[in-house]
């Protein structure tokens, strides 16, 4: 065990520092650059593998119980009206159809199409949905906005009258509340440093920059729709099967909704199909779906299955709010003097449009700082958190305003970066990725190509990330135990939303008895198997992995003591363990199997939870005592200026994420940040039909998402980081991974074609605009909007 | 910029609700005809098996699913995917678009690869119908399941069925070929995986390509 002022080695290669900390009552010293690990930071194959791709993997939506019933929603067609009136009489007649519910009711105002109406349970999921046409409901259409500009408008109709509820949930970290609403706009805390209007007021002209960048809305389109599987147990007591990122968040809404004891209401997640920030609770953003399922099952007395449709999920289930920055930029020689962004975006009637801290906290040596974001609400489905909420947006207009800004100065962009850059770990991220693109001889390249007006030409550009290590203190549980069979085994409730979190709680278990990986069994996905966090906020490793490190570190000394009275020696302190796991004392030795043998009774059991963060090596992230997680990517992109396409062929991503615990799976999570950022940049986007005031495209085919053949080759350069944060060092990759890419790849077309495209996706038309092709179609900002 | 047009309170189009419109059992009739007259297979549709008239109530359908024969009851309305999920509790074909468009529910029909949903049930009559559960064989994963593990060519595993069956379609119309990078990408075009597991899904099938010698 530790004493007061513990020395840990932290930092990362080339920069390494001895750091005396004083470490929590009971914390194991913890894993530091010393620490020689066999099971962790290995590439190993994820222990559910086998299931996942033999189709034995049971999802919500494959749970199949006797007499189990399918849910269907009859949704507003409208974005704003009033209810009239609602009669489900008609549905109930319809063939197997076992209850219908109201969800509005005469005189409510309903704000987006796609907003709930009524529902119907059914013995199929086609005669679930056929009868929602059976459904009578009378609207009286109201006025509305669904884009930003029309919403902003002083005179345009107001979505919500009175204060604006938040909606919060674990993906959300660091952020929040608002100022007034005025109309439809309401302000979010600004983030501000020095005095940019004195250095804008100063500044040379020619030295400054300032134009607008515009991201639209992206759904997040997890594979798996939202939904659940509710089955009373009783009148006071459920089972609910959810594809939810946070089972104890799906288990404390569904007992406040019914009123039930939380312990009385049990949640089984084993897998899910993906979350992406948008599966908190047992309701998604904008369906109360967990009341809609619990309610239909109480009524026809049978369990009840409710799984969004693909259309729902792009409409009702959350999104990544859309922007309209204005950047304004100022610089002095070499430096940058001022960094102003205002940002107009609409998370429709949710909250939380914000654009993230990469303005404000990357390039830190730029002395005057102002972000200042607003909420434009808008009467469409609610936006919420999705994977790294607010950053790719922000990092999209910071990134390529710094480009535009240093072809000004007559300044190398990397240059420009690595110059502003504090954190020690991203200057070195971007010098040695610098180094390994090849960045100087292929900007050199680019330039040639663009002078010699080369048909398809090459760009080059490069972008960067920063995260936080948000893993939460007591907020999981673990408990490990020692069977007399030699078997350890793990139990946390955490759900693995398909990072692969729970290989990675068994290596960590394997590593502290240095015990083979196959002699550990996880237990997870159950609010049965002890509290834990969800998956939000990429803190799902810094937060379960410590906690388990705990638990593990208590039942071996447990089992150290039984050791001890087995070899004949008068303290555990005597008894040392070697790499095979053997235990040794008093000139005698005995196996692991032979001491487990011994234990008394069941098992070994030990219970224990993860502490506070005690370390912010290499830097802490901007105004919180906890690591700052640094990346840098770099891209390269080929455009076609005859047809205005453009292809990602490469793209070279360096990150890191505290201790890698699994090179395997973080591996998967960086190509999977990547391609979704490839995605936003190239072919994303919710079309909103101003006409009819529905989005357009929600489905899969045009709602465009990256496929293997659009995909760019990745390489990906992981840096080891010893936080010193918490007892594994673990930190996190699912968001930082995904920031940077978007805003990299439009650096890269600028760097191509001469030109800025300042609007995402980065389509053929807005290529062929930017070169001079045709007019823009996008309208000047009014005036309305102007910062 | 405001836009208060007029509104429909119509009800989407839906597939599904076009097939109840309309008399299911013409259609289905209607293809096995046409495939009759031109004497050319219609895909999907099995001249030999399928009555000349089903529906609108559930009739048997039966096939070989996985080696093992089949049967199921069902409304000529109902897809393949419905039929196999909920029907014969064979869950591993996911439905994900409902619309042929992202490969989360690919089987493969007499050896070709098909989107489950867009396959109504009657037309697999008498035909093999095989789903990633169906591709390893006495209890042992298949070269190419155990390179996607082995790759980690899986995250969340939801389209993972899809992928392997469309790869393992790939390794069995290619026996004896050497794959490149590009085949694979090309047999999985119509696969979309929201994780980004492309790259390992690749890797994986050109290294079980190769660990079979073909």
């Amino acid at each position: 065990m530790a004493t007061n002022k513990t020395p840990i080695k932290v930092g990362f290669a080339g920069a390494l520092t001895t750091v005396k900390t004083e470490l929590p009552e009971g914390e194991p010293v913890p894993w530091d650059a010393d620490s020689k690990l066999v099971h962790v930071g290995k590439k190993v194959p994820r222990i559910d593998g086998h299931l996942k791709v033999s189709g034995k993997a049971k999802y919500t939506y494959d749970i199949h119980l006797p007499g189990m019933l399918w849910a269907a929603v009859l949704r507003c067609p409208h974005p704003a009206a009033k209810v009239v009136s609602v009669d489900v009489g008609p549905a109930l007649k319809e063939p197997g159809v076992k209850a219908a519910i109201a969800l509005a009711k005469a005189g409510d105002t309903l704000k987006f199409a796609g907003q709930d109406v009524a529902a119907v349970a059914a013995e199929r999921p086609d005669q679930a949905h056929a009868a929602l046409a059976a459904i009578a409901v009378k609207y009286k259409k109201l006025g509305y906005s669904v884009d930003v500009v029309s919403a902003a408008h002083p005179k345009a109709p107001v979505v919500h009258e009175g204060a604006v509820g938040e909606r919060r949930t674990e993906g959300h970290v660091g952020e929040g509340g608002g100022g007034t609403l005025q109309g439809n706009v309401r302000p979010l805390p600004p983030s501000v440093r020095g005095d940019v209007d004195k250095a804008m007021a100063k500044a040379k002209p020619e030295l400054t920059h300032a134009a607008v960048y515009t991201v639209p809305v992206q759904t997040h389109s997890a594979l798996e729709t939202h939904g659940l599987l509710v089955r009373w147990d009783g009148a006071d007591r459920m089972t609910v099967w959810a594809s939810t990122q946070s089972i104890f968040s799906v288990r404390d809404e569904m007992a406040a909704t019914f009123g039930l004891d939380k312990d009385k209401v049990r949640v089984v997640t084993e897998f899910l199909g993906g979350g992406f920030g948008a599966k908190f609770g047992a309701s998604a953003p904008g369906s109360g779906l967990g009341y809609i399922a619990g309610e239909l099952a109480k009524q026809a007395k049978a369990p009840v299955k409710l799984m969004c449709t693909r259309a729902d999920e792009h409409v009702c289930t959350g999104n990544r709010p859309d922007a309209i920055q204005q950047v304004k930029l100022a610089a002095k020689g070499k430096a940058l003097l001022a960094i102003d962004v205002t940002s107009h975006g609409t998370a429709g009637v949710g909250t939380g449009a914000g654009v993230g801290r990469n303005a404000f906290g990357i390039y830190t040596k730029c002395p005057n700082v102002r972000v200042t974001s607003y909420d434009v609400f808008t009467n469409g489905g609610p936006g919420t958190a999705m994977r790294a909420p607010g950053h790719p947006q922000g990092a999209f207009a910071i990134e390529l305003a710094l480009d535009e800004l240093a072809a000004k100065m007559g300044v190398d962009p990397l240059e420009l970066r690595i110059d502003h850059d504090e954190h020690p770990l991203r200057v070195k991220q971007f010098e040695r990725g610098g180094e390994t693109f090849g960045w100087a001889r292929k900007r050199a390249e680019s330039a040639k190509m663009r002078a010699g007006n080369a048909r398809i030409r090459h760009g080059y550009g490069v972008a960067a990330s920063l995260w936080g290590d948000f893993g939460r203190a007591s907020a999981a549980v673990a408990t490990v135990s020692v069977k007399p069979n030699a078997t350890i085994e793990v139990k946390n409730g955490v759900q693995d939303i398909g990072t692969g979190i729970v290989t990675v709680l068994a290596q960590v278990a394997a590593e502290v008895f240095r015990r083979p990986l196959s002699t550990v069994t996880v237990k997870y996905g159950d609010s049965e198997f002890g509290p834990s966090v969800g998956s939000g906020g990429s803190q799902t490793t810094s937060s379960v992995t410590p906690a388990i490190r705990n638990a593990a570190e208590q039942a071996k000394t447990q089992l150290t003591a039984r050791a001890a009275e087995l070899l004949g020696v008068g303290s555990a302190e005597e008894v040392t363990w070697d790499d095979e796991g053997t235990a040794h004392g008093g000139g005698k030795s005995m196996t692991f199997a032979q001491v487990c043998k011994k234990i008394e009774g069941e098992a070994i059991v030990a219970t224990a939870s993860r502490a506070r963060t005690y370390g912010t090596a290499p830097m802490a992230f901007p105004g919180a005592p906890l690591p700052q997680i640094a990346g840098v990517q770099f891209a390269e992109v080929t455009v076609d200026t005859w047809t205005g396409v453009v292809r990602v062929p490469h793209v070279l991503a360096l990150h890191d994420c505290g201790r890698i615990m699994n090179e395997l799976t973080v591996r998967s999570q960086i190509n999977g940040g990547v391609i979704l950022g490839t995605s936003y940049a190239l072919m994303e986007q919710r079309v909103m039909d101003n006409d009819f005031g529905r989005m357009l495209n929600p489905n899969l085919d045009c709602y465009k998402i990256l496929g293997a053949e659009d995909t760019p080759a990745i390489d990906i350069e992981l840096f080891d980081v010893y936080t010193g944060a918490n007892s594994t060092g673990a930190a996190g990759i699912g968001e930082p991974a995904t920031i940077p890419t978007a805003a990299a790849i439009a650096c890269a077309v600028f760097d191509a074609i001469g030109a800025p495209v300042r609007s995402l996706p980065l389509t053929p038309n807005r290529v062929l605009a930017a070169l001079g092709a045709y007019e823009a179609k996008e309208p000047p900002l009014p005036d309305h909007l102007r910062a | 910029m405001y836009a208060c047009g007029p509104m429909s309170d119509r009800t989407t189009l839906t597939r599904r609700g076009l097939f109840r419109g309309v008399s299911t059992a013409a259609i289905l009739t209607g293809c096995v005809n046409k495939s009759n007259e031109t004497g050319t297979q219609t895909p999907g549709v099995d001249d030999a098996s399928a009555p000349g008239e089903i529906g609108p109530d559930a009739a048997s359908v039966r096939f070989t699913l996985n080696g093992k024969p089949a049967e199921a009851k069902v409304e000529p309305r109902t897809t393949l995917l419905d039929a196999l999920r909920i029907d014969l509790h064979t869950t591993g074909a996911k439905l994900v678009c409902d619309r042929g468009s992202c490969g989360a529910c690919t089987v493969l029909v007499d050896g070709m690869q098909r989107n489950a949903c867009m396959t109504l049930a009657h037309d697999v009559a008498g035909r093999e119908v095989t789903t990633v559960e169906g591709l390893a064989s006495g209890g042992e994963l298949s070269a190419l399941q155990k390179a996607f593990v082995e790759h980690d060519a899986l995250q969340c595993g939801f389209c993972t069925s899809g992928m392997l069956v469309s790869c393992a379609g790939l390794l069995r119309r290619t026996k004896g070929q050497t794959l490149t990078e590009r085949d694979v990408k090309a047999a999985i075009a119509g696969n979309i995986c929201r994780c980004g597991t492309y790259p390992h899904i690749v890797a994986a099938v050109l290294d079980a390509a190769e660990s079979k010698g073909a």
